[in-house]
């Protein structure tokens, strides 16, 4: 059993509920405490939420196509409010239109997400990735 | 069955004597004198003789008379709050004293500084609530607060209710302080645990402020306990809700000259297609304003109505400065009322602006979303004023300015009550109505609807 808790949430004026319900549900099976915003999160929310938690991590979604828009900055805010060492991942449909995934992980690493997940991705292999990451941080 | 009922207030030790009779409440008597701030015994039982026939003491032992009472004199009952994220542990923090009936003094986020422990040190209030995390969440901002607790000279009675992986921990680092560790106030994340504090609060209160307030001396002769004024109000309001019809939901305010109170009763019942973000509300709720009031807060009163007054607000500035020393100014010129009835505006206005919630509309691909944030108060029906100045008006409305105020600066609706029956406590008798609800809550709570004037 790892102690990790995780912060997850769909960001901005998004309000796509599906997939937040499976990624809670998937990474609460891989042992993983899960503080689930829903839908509509603010970037401020998402940190008030990882203090008083003392999350590690802090997981965004975003499905409608505005990602580029509501992610940029989270990282910034968060070393502002303290949150050094959180580990920020972000994943969905994360821009408008058939753009090739490597330029969209570019994009939203250079942001400062630890990593960027097409809406493909395996949960399980994800929740290890975030196991091994968090461990890293700290 | 008799009752005396008395509220020692700052300024004014008032008392009454009801008779209940089954659901029936009648009025026996009423006296008012000043505190008697050096000894508030004294100001307590020359009250409690104006309004009993005989001797109230010999009465009381032989169980002819019963005695409820309460007091906020002596600046009655300060809270500093101390949380971590102001959202959350610390606003939770805050509906957890101000629902136990506390001033808050002083309230501090995140990390407390050298200033901050300087400041409680110089001021001590009389309960510092302490807390932070949600359990098995954050230590590090906690265990640093409590550090710099443990090292200061801070002379107060200390409830920690932050989370309890560090609970232990806190109480090795404020060995020697005079300690009390409760559940925590926030164990869940967004999941609000106001109660435990709330009652340490007040079991603090009982054993400890009252003596420090002088308030001993009438329990041992009377052999009856006090509680915070707020506190009986706030139960009272309860009362209301839970034992008169059409009474479900309403607000109240009690504005007196140092601070405005508001008490709220409301099921936040969300539109379809409305976000709620935030904690969530509880359905009896409390605010206090202690930059709002008729006299001695008038200075600052001013302050915060300053941008809407236009042409008017150096005189109000000269007026607030003639009263904020005389806790009984009367205004007896036509100006003076004018003057003073705006600064009632702006009391009641901008406490309840802080009280209720706000909607924000956003437009997505999708169309318009509402978030909320905070209690919506739109469809509440019924509001009252209480306190000596509302008492006295006849003739005031608090919904021109809530209309003028709708939006605010950020866009946002402010979700103040929109159609609503106005009703005064003409006489003044919701605080010792409060105090009879104490031993009679649906009595009490019919009675004072009854006694209300439209
Ligand atoms: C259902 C739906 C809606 C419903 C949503 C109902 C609801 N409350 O949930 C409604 C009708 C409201 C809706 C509205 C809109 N929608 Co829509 N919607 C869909 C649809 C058909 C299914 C979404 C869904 O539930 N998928 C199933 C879940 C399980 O998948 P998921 O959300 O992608 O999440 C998984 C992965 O992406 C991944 N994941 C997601 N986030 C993260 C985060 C991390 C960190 C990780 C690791 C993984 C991860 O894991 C999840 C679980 O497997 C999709 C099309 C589609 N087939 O995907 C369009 C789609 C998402 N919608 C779209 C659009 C454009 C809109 C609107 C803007 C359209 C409009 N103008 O009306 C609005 C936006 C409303 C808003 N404010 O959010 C586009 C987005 C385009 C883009 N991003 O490039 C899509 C892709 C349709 C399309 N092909 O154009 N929508």
């Amino acid at each position: 059993m790892s102690d990790i808790t995780a912060v997850l949430g769909v960001i901005g004026s998004d309000c796509h509920a599906v997939g937040n319900k499976i990624l809670d549900h998937a990474l609460t099976a891989e042992g993983i405490k899960v503080v689930n915003l829903g839908v509509m999160v603010s970037q401020d929310e998402f940190i008030n939420a990882a203090v008083e938690t003392g999350a590690q991590a802090i997981l965004v979604a975003s499905i409608y196509g505005h990602g580029e828009i509501d992610c940029d900055g989270l990282r910034g805010r968060c070393l502002e409010r303290g949150l050094d060492k959180v580990v920020l991942y972000v994943g969905g449909n994360l821009v408008i239109g058939k753009r090739d995934f490597a330029e969209v992980e570019t994009l939203f690493r250079g942001m400062g997400y630890d990593r960027v997940f097409p809406p493909t991705v395996d949960l399980k292999e994800m929740a290890n990735l975030l196991k091994q990451d968090v461990a890293a941080r700290s | 069955m008799i009752v005396a009922c008395l509220d020692i207030g700052s300024t004014w030790t008032k008392g009454a004597t009801f008779r209940v009779d089954g659901e029936t409440v009648s009025l026996l008597a009423r006296a008012a004198r000043p505190t008697t701030v050096v000894n508030l015994a004294d100001g307590f039982f020359a009250v409690l003789g104006d309004i009993v026939e005989g001797d109230p003491l010999a009465q009381l032992h032989d169980g002819r008379l019963s005695l409820q009472y309460s007091s906020s004199a002596k600046g009655g009952l300060a809270v500093a709050a101390i949380g971590l994220v102001p959202e959350m542990t610390l606003e939770i923090g805050k509906i957890a004293a101000q629902s136990a009936g506390a001033r808050l003094s002083q309230v501090f986020a995140y990390h407390l500084t050298e200033d901050d422990i300087a400041g409680l040190e110089a001021s001590p209030p009389d309960i510092l609530l302490f807390a932070g995390g949600t359990d098995g969440g954050n230590t590090n901002y906690v265990r640093a607060n409590a550090e710099a607790i443990g090292r200061s000279s801070i002379d107060c009675e200390i409830v920690y209710a932050g989370n309890r992986s560090v609970a232990a921990e806190v109480g090795r680092l404020l060995a020697g302080k005079r300690l009390r560790i409760v559940d925590n106030l926030m164990p869940v994340f967004n999941e609000p645990n106001p109660d435990p504090a709330r009652d340490a609060i007040r079991t603090i209160f009982l054993e400890t402020i009252v003596k420090g307030k002088g308030l001993d001396r009438i329990m041992a002769a009377t052999g009856a306990a006090p509680v915070p004024t707020p506190f009986a109000v706030l139960e009272y309001t309860r009362a209301i809700h839970a034992h008169v019809p059409e009474w479900d939901s309403f607000v109240l305010f009690d504005m007196g000259g140092a601070t405005t109170d508001v008490y709220s009763v409301h099921q936040e019942m969300p539109d379809l297609g409305t976000v709620l973000r935030g904690l969530p509300e509880p359905e009896v709720k409390r605010t206090v304003e202690g930059d709002l009031g008729m006299r001695v807060s008038a200075r600052t009163t001013v302050e915060a109505g300053e941008p809407e007054f236009g042409d008017a607000a150096e005189a109000l500035r000269c007026y607030a400065e003639r009263v904020v020393a005389q806790p009984e100014f009367l205004p007896l010129t036509p100006e003076d009322a004018a003057l003073d009835t705006r600064l009632a505006a702006v009391c009641v206005g901008q406490a309840c602006r802080r009280h209720v919630g706000r909607l924000a509309t956003i437009y997505t691909p999708d169309g318009e979303m509402k978030i909320q944030t905070g209690r919506d108060l739109r469809q509440v029906a019924r509001v009252i004023g209480s306190g000596g100045w509302l008492a006295r008006a006849a003739d005031f409305d608090p919904a021109p300015w809530f209309a003028q105020h709708a939006v605010d600066a950020r866009g946002r609706l402010v979700l103040f009550p929109q159609h609503f029956s106005y009703y005064r406590d003409a006489d003044y008798l919701f605080p010792l109505l409060a105090n009879l609800a104490r031993a009679f809550p649906a009595a009490a709570a019919q009675a004072g609807i009854r006694l209300l004037q439209d």
